[in-house]
């Protein structure tokens, strides 16, 4: 987890924030955000609602002019090259849009002559797309029959019409079902896959904990850097154990000196490598421990963002 | 079926869309056609809404054909002068309201964002929706079309004249059309850009004349002057027979100076200077569609194969005697005085019949001259289609400057989509 940026930006960082502000009126919607996202990795942007994730967007997006802070976008600036910017970026909002009576073919060779693809490839290009995020029986449909995730995908499909280099996608798991969900997953890891660099909001931190390479926490406008990504790191380490006999657990643990904190069906050991956990289970096995269940105590992500939630309480 | 694996297929287009520098804004004729043809398919009326188009339509022809079959075979400008009055007010009322929802309701349905991310630039997006919402309301105007060609056959006018009258007209549509895309790139909510952007149009159709009305007081010269009389309570029986009698025979040589005094009685009046705020009147959509029209000659009419002077023909004389303000006569009025009437210049110059004839036919004369003046005085579209030109301009800059990403400021209380 690298929330630093170098003085000089290198090719590979498709997404460079560094101190970006933003205020409406007295409301100071994004402080201070810095994040960098490298071509070809997944970085989550997670924060509680109204933290200024969808401003920090729209801003990296180049709809929104920063009131302090520099980006670079695929070595462009918004200041400078707002256009380039924009052309390099498929945005996926958080809000639904679509043009009601169209089809889902054509709303998206009309999206893909927007920017400038002759009329052919552009419908050439919406199949392909439509087939990639599973809708090509809606081709010929319009899209209002299309239900809320159906939306989602659509949605999804407009953002990468022009092959852009950088996704930034907001809140797309939102109304997906399960299955969906797991399909978004492998897609945005495939994306990450051709070389594309993907910054994704989302709530459904269990998602992305599979998902993403890297993690930026939001709070109150403010990126948190070095701490989150601590907290992040300690996250992965903690292990769940729960024994059918309790008490025999916690006394073994007890008798060798091993910090745990024991929890309603067992404890929570932190271990700080996978070799080491095996090693600890066979360990706990031979002491006659009648271990039941041993894994990651569920969703790092979801963990440092309780963590954080509470700090900041 | 979940352990379909979720694979990209083989085979993908690749696009190559051109590189993009700097930030631009401008309206490339590309782009502009994407917009409108986007704009159009989006409003693309339903099945139903192409029956009620139908019945419509065929309800004008019925009721053409009807008018048709009941009519004289005199010709009459009214009919054309009221469809084209028709025309227009449709026009502003239908224009306005398409393209008020136009800016604010896309934000609102998030479907903004996106076309301001692609490649479509600020003034693509602009002159793209003006266009359209223009198409949208001509091609509603097209339902009165049976009406205009009807009533075009009976009035006397040329091809000419109606072409560049309609011309007149659908220029304005499109002026009030960027009126109501400005006001929906400005408001917020779609209640908000509607009705301002009506009043917009009210403000011009009715405000000015109301502007106007309100401006005569301040423009209208107040005098005071001073007439004579004579005081019947002052006289003696005698003396007010010997007056009644002269009155009768209009021999006043009888009466006696001395006997008869006037007295002064005051009284104020005004004298408005229309010709100072006579542009308020031309600045009025209906007013200036009325001085395209072709000049109708009240004493000419007939040998020149035209219908007898009709609404817009009025309309002309009527602002043209607002254009030329109060005339010689009025201004210098002179004050009545009974004592010089009886015992002056109306003792000395007895008119015979013969004489007060020809100065009642000298009045006329001067009258239908005056008439005359007035219904040819040259025709002034130009300022009001000045204010047009003005509006569709202006407006068009405001749409432009407010659709330009990234955005300094949002609407208050919105969000970017």
């Amino acid at each position: 987890m690298t929330t630093t940026i170098e003085a000089s930006v290198g090719v590979r960082e498709a997404i460079v924030a560094r101190g970006v502000a933003r205020s409406f009126g007295s409301v100071r919607a994004v402080e201070d955000a810095t994040l960098t996202v490298p071509a070809g990795s997944v970085t989550a942007l997670i924060g509680p609602n109204g933290c200024g994730k969808t401003t920090l967007m729209l801003m990296l997006s180049g709809l929104l002019r920063p009131h302090g802070g520099d980006i670079a976008i695929a070595g462009h600036d918004p200041k400078t090259d707002a256009a380039a910017v924009r052309a390099a970026i498929g945005w996926m909002p958080d809000q639904l849009g679509s043009w009601d009576n169209m089809t889902c073919l054509q709303t998206l060779t009309l999206m893909g002559r927007a920017y400038r693809i002759p009329k052919d490839a552009a419908r050439e290009r919406g199949a392909e797309l439509l087939a990639r995020v599973h809708l090509e029986e809606f081709a010929d449909r319009p899209s209002r029959v299309l239900s809320r995730g159906q939306k989602q995908r659509l949605s999804l499909a407009r953002a990468l019409v022009h092959d852009p280099q950088v996704l930034l996608l907001d809140e797309p798991a939102n109304g997906l079902d399960p299955r969906s969900r797991v399909e978004l997953r492998d897609l945005v890891r495939e994306l990450a896959g051709e070389g594309r660099a993907v910054l994704i909001s989302s709530h459904v931190l269990a998602e992305l904990d599979e998902m993403v390479d890297d993690a930026v926490f939001m709070s109150k406008g403010r990126t948190l850097g070095d701490e989150a990504a601590t907290m992040v790191a300690h996250a992965r380490t903690r292990y769940r154990v729960d024994a059918l006999d309790r008490d025999h657990l916690l006394e073994v643990l007890a008798r060798f000196g091993i910090a745990a904190e024991p929890s309603d069906t067992g404890a929570i050991l932190t271990i700080d490598s996978e070799d080491r956990a095996a090693e600890a289970l066979a360990w706990m096995v031979n002491q006659g421990v009648r271990v039941h269940r041993f894994g990651p105590v569920g969703s790092a992500l979801e963990q440092t963002y309780m963590a954080m939630n509470e700090e900041r309480r | 079926m979940t352990d379909t694996p979720v694979v990209a297929p083989p085979k993908e287009t690749t696009v190559h869309p051109p590189a993009r520098r700097g930030n631009p804004w401008r309206p490339t004729p590309r782009g502009v056609a994407l917009m409108t043809s986007i704009e159009l398919r989006r409003r693309r009326p339903s099945t139903k809404g192409y029956v009620l188009y139908g019945i419509l339509f065929a309800a004008v022809i019925a009721i053409c054909i009807l008018a048709a079959v009941l009519s004289t075979s005199d010709l009459s400008s009214t009919n054309l002068e009221l469809v084209l009055i028709m025309v227009l007010g449709v026009g502003m009322l239908i224009a306005p309201s398409l393209s008020a929802t136009s800016i604010n309701g896309d934000s609102g349905e998030g479907v903004l964002a996106p076309l301001q991310m692609s490649h479509l630039t600020a003034g693509d997006i602009a002159f793209g929706k003006l266009i359209a919402s223009w198409l949208v309301s001509v091609i509603a105007l097209l339902a009165l079309s049976p009406f205009l060609i009807y009533a075009f056959t009976k009035s006397g006018w040329h091809l000419d004249e109606l072409a560049i009258t309609l011309a007149a007209i659908l220029f304005m549509v499109l002026a009030f059309t960027a009126v109501g895309l400005a006001w929906s790139a400005i408001a917020a909510r779609a209640v908000a850009s509607v009705s301002l952007a009506h009043l917009t149009t009210g403000f011009f159709a009715v405000g000015t004349l109301v502007l106007f009305a309100v401006a005569g007081t301040l423009v209208t010269d107040t005098k005071t002057v001073t007439e004579y009389y004579l005081d019947w309570e002052t006289l003696t029986a005698d003396e007010q027979k010997a007056l009644d009698d002269a009155y009768a025979t209009g021999d006043f040589s009888a009466l006696d100076p001395a006997d008869y005094q006037c007295t002064p009685q005051e009284w104020t009046t005004g004298l408005t200077h229309t010709d100072q705020i006579a542009w308020l009147l031309l600045a009025n959509p209906i007013v200036t569609i009325g001085e395209t029209a072709p000049i109708v000659d009240p004493e000419t009419w007939r040998e020149d194969g035209r219908a007898a002077p009709g609404a817009f023909a009025q309309m002309h004389s009527l602002v043209a005697g607002a254009r030329l303000g109060p005339q010689d006569d009025e201004i210098d009025y002179e004050p009545y005085n009974e004592c010089d009437q009886i015992f002056g210049t109306a003792a000395a110059e007895e008119l015979s019949p013969e004489e007060q004839e020809a100065q009642w036919e000298a009045d006329q004369a001067e009258y239908d001259a005056y008439q005359q003046e007035l219904a040819n005085l040259p025709r002034a579209p130009w300022l009001g289609l000045a204010v047009q030109a003005v509006l569709l301009v202006g407006s068009m800059l405001i749409v432009v400057r407010r659709l330009r990403v990234p955005y300094k400021k949002l609407r208050a209380g919105t969000r970017v989509a």
